[in-house]
């Protein structure tokens, strides 16, 4: 059991950005659309479905495929890791904690998106 | 005559009982609203773990045509196809409870609420039910 | 017509307990055999067990039905009022104080926080009565007025899931109020409370799990309250931020 702070103290004042909850729903509702996308690929553009390799790399042949993956991974990363702060953040940990972890969160977001482009840019590289 | 006053005391209060993170997944004692946040909140973790696995597979892909098809072989096993329909229900759920949360959560059609997640539910339970019944039929 | 007493069935209570001077981690349960009648709510028995098996078990009540908000406390693990909660039938009964508010003894919890974020929330305690529209007013009366719902019992506070992790979270009662407020400003100015409230600590930090508004004796509906504070907030601030030159 941890130890207890008081029932209720009050709430940060000045935390006035943009609440993270309101970006969560903006990502999210891209998500809607740009996971859709992601999908239907597979079941309905490409006959069997994006499973073997030279369909994959022709797929990725088309520009506006590698840019609606881009902005999917890069949306998705952050949607992800902003759930992912909530969650920790509802553990009550302190506020420099908190900030911590923002930060590292931060720097893991920008790791995947870069690998993520780059891994895309090696596959069509290694295809070519 | 000395009078004796006894001055009230309050004991020092003792810690909260408080559930703590483990009593987020509790579902006993909680209605609708409580089942929604458990999924949900399960369903994104789990979605964050498939994302980074996704993220790792893909990289097969740049090993080539025998890597990848060798990889796509064990996609195609019947354990895995059973993970793909645990996956597309979680996806469903998160994404059409989502949308409750979006639209609830920022003050509209608040009255609506449990509607939602009924209707959130039984959508993501009937398209995660054809979507088993294509991926084992062999069209998925 | 005489009438006899009700058949009368024994039911084992298992009671949290605690006295100054127990250990913090510590979790004590004392066990009563009650004689409990068809219509005996927990606090019923609570009152027996006192009497009856153990005068030092100590818990608050006060009106009885449900209308002074004193007698909150979980039982088999749901939230309730003593008072109008009828006994479980079949198996034990399990009694806790309420959940996320600091246990003072026993049953018995520390309203003092819970109460403190009332005040900066605004305490309207008063509002026009919507419930007879078509009434016929006496004279000299312009309308009618009851008293809000809420009756600051803490048992959304106790049922909250986020609350149960986080003790920085204001919580649904103080939100709940906060939104009355903005909702009937009644003469004062609810700017300075919706913008207290616009904050992640306060009406950003739910995730609509509903269970306060669920738990809720009295029909407050502070699940409903939040989300319409966010409303509020998110349109209060599109007004500043197009209006050049204004100020918060």
């Amino acid at each position: 059991m941890t130890t207890d702070q008081p029932a209720l103290e009050r709430p940060a004042a000045g935390s006035r950005g943009i609440p993270a909850f309101v970006v969560q729903v903006v990502t999210g509702v891209a998500l809607l659309v740009l996971l859709a996308l992601h999908m239907v690929a597979q079941h309905f553009i490409v006959p069997t479905g994006l499973r073997f390799y030279d369909d994959v790399i022709a797929w990725l042949g088309n520009p506006v495929v590698v840019a609606v993956e881009v902005a999917f991974l890069g949306t998705v990363t952050y949607h992800a890791l902003l759930g992912v702060r909530a969650i920790l953040f509802d553990f009550g940990f302190s506020e420099r904690t908190e900030r911590r972890i923002t930060n590292v969160l931060v720097v893991v977001g920008i790791v995947t998106v870069v690998y993520g482009v780059a891994l895309l840019a090696a596959i069509i590289n290694a295809a070519s | 005559m000395a009078s004796t006053t006894v001055e009230p005391r309050r004991p020092e209060p003792g810690p909260a009982r408080r559930r703590g993170f483990v009593g987020w997944f509790d579902p006993r004692g909680r209605r609708l609203g409580g089942y929604a946040f458990i999924l949900n909140r399960l369903s994104g973790i789990g979605l964050v773990v498939y994302l980074y696995m996704h993220l790792v597979i893909l990289s097969l892909l740049v090993q080539g045509p025998g890597a990848w098809d060798a990889f796509v072989e064990i996609a195609l096993s019947p354990p895995v196809l059973v993970f793909d329909v645990v996956l597309l229900a979680g996806m469903l759920f998160h994404g059409l409870n989502g949308i409750r949360v979006g639209l609830v959560g920022m003050g509209l059609v608040v009255s609506r609420q449990r509607a939602l997640f009924i209707a959130a539910f039984v959508v993501a339970g009937l398209v995660t039910l054809v979507g088993a019944l294509r991926i084992f039929g062999g069209e998925g | 017509m005489t009438e006899t007493a009700a058949e009368l069935r024994t039911t084992r209570f298992v009671v949290s307990r605690r006295k100054e001077g127990d250990d913090p981690g510590e979790l004590r349960y004392d066990t009563f055999d009650v004689a409990v009648g068809p219509r005996s709510t927990i606090l019923d028995s609570l009152v027996s067990i006192r009497r009856e098996l153990d005068p030092t078990l100590t818990f608050r009540h006060s009106c009885f039905h449900a209308s002074c908000g004193t007698c909150g406390m979980r039982v088999n693990g749901r939230e309730g009022l003593a008072c109008v909660t009828p006994v479980p039938e079949g198996g034990e009964v399990m009694v806790e104080p309420l959940g996320n508010i600091p246990v003072v003894t026993d049953l018995v919890v520390d309203m003092d926080a819970f109460y403190d974020e009332f005040d900066e929330a605004g305490r309207p305690l008063v509002r026009v009565s919507e419930m007879i529209p078509g009434a016929e007013m006496a004279e000299g009366i312009d309308e009618l007025e009851r008293y809000e719902d809420c009756i600051e019992c803490g048992i959304c506070l106790s049922a909250c899931p986020v609350a149960g992790s986080d003790p920085r979270y204001v919580g649904p009662a103080a939100l709940a109020a906060a939104w009355r407020l903005v909702d009937e400003p009644r003469g004062r100015d609810p700017g300075p409370v919706l913008r207290l409230m616009d904050d992640e600590q306060a009406a950003w930090r739910c995730h609509l799990a509903w269970e306060c508004t669920e738990a809720c004796p009295s029909g407050v509906d502070p699940a409903a309250a939040i989300m319409r504070l966010r409303r509020a907030a998110t349109a209060a601030r599109a007004r500043r931020l197009f209006s050049f030159g204004g100020t918060r």
